[in-house]
């Protein structure tokens, strides 16, 4: 399921105003994260966020193919191949971790 | 200190150098507001919460203190989430290759003071003993200060990290803060490369 298909899915998020009326902190991740691909499913900010938020949630295959997504929509990505490799790695698949880390240094800023 | 240039990483020729920095500090600290400012000169009160990397690149003249002759930096700054949850799982994706930390604090926030020593921590495990440059933001808020002077400076001071004001409202220190760290990073380089 593609990231913007499964937000789509779900109940209407709160909206930033909602989720801080006065303070303007920090809004929350996950929210800010749904209501930026609610607006555009090709957010590449977001969807690298995204995959962040499914390594948290221990969804380490789930975190690699958003980022794969992140990565064909911009592969200049920053920190995004670093990234991948780290996420190859806790896949237990060095040959793609080391791929990852070779395509860093030919595509990182 | 070791030498903060990782293999493969920096790139110097004869007379440029590209140097990675990368901004730290708690969410709202001012982190994007300093970049704006120095890259742009420009600031913009509404917070805006910064999702994913952010890159901005600016080119400065220095003195190389290694030959005494001028060269040309450039200065690639990472701006990242103020989020302690994520700076950790991205914390490779970010400070891969960093050669410099500018830490930025909030007068208004004490607490955002002692954290630094998170980021700082968080940066090193990847980067190494990369050198760090504190900024204490909002100085306009003189009103609102939360920290004093003499606490910040025996923070600072306890752990060799040099600091200055900024604010990035007004523009005060701003230049100056992000110059040190370049004339710091240089002399590290140059240590290492005598």
């Amino acid at each position: 399921m593609r990231p913007d298909q499964e937000f789509a899915s779900r109940p209407e998020p709160p909206s930033l105003e909602e989720i801080n009326p006065v303070t303007h902190e920090r809004p929350d991740t996950d929210a800010l994260v749904r209501e930026r691909l609610r607006a555009n499913a090709d957010d590449v900010d977001a969807l690298f966020v995204l995959a962040a938020l499914r390594l948290r949630d221990g969804d380490v295959g789930g975190g690699l193919s958003v980022l794969e997504r992140v990565l064909r929509i911009d592969p200049r990505y920053p920190g995004a191949w670093i990234f991948k490799a780290k996420l190859h790695g806790l896949l237990g698949d060095r040959e793609a971790a080391e791929s990852a880390r070779q395509s860093a240094e030919a595509h990182e800023p | 200190m070791s030498p903060p240039i990782a293999p493969g990483e920096p790139v110097f020729t004869a007379d440029t150098v590209k140097l990675k920095v990368c901004m730290a500090g708690e969410a709202a600290v001012g982190k994007t507001s300093l970049i704006r400012r120095y890259v742009l000169d420009e600031y913009d009160d509404r917070y805006v919460a910064t999702l994913g990397t952010k890159v901005s690149k600016k080119s400065l003249i220095a003195t190389d203190p290694l030959t005494s002759k001028l060269v040309e930096v450039h200065t690639i700054l990472w701006d990242v989430m103020g989020t302690r949850t994520l700076r950790e799982l991205l914390k490779e994706a970010y400070y891969h290759g960093a050669q410099g930390i500018l830490a930025v604090a909030d007068l208004t926030r004490e607490e955002t003071l002692g954290e630094l020593d998170a980021w700082a921590r968080s940066i090193r495990a990847v980067a190494g003993d990369v050198p760090t440059y504190v900024v204490v933001n909002k100085a306009d808020l003189e009103a609102d200060r939360a920290v004093k002077e003499s606490e910040i400076d025996a923070f600072c001071h306890a752990r060799g990290w040099p600091w200055s004001y900024t604010s990035a409202k007004t523009g005060r220190g701003v230049e100056d803060g992000f110059r040190h760290l370049v004339d710091v990073l240089l002399n590290v380089r140059a240590d290492s490369l005598k």
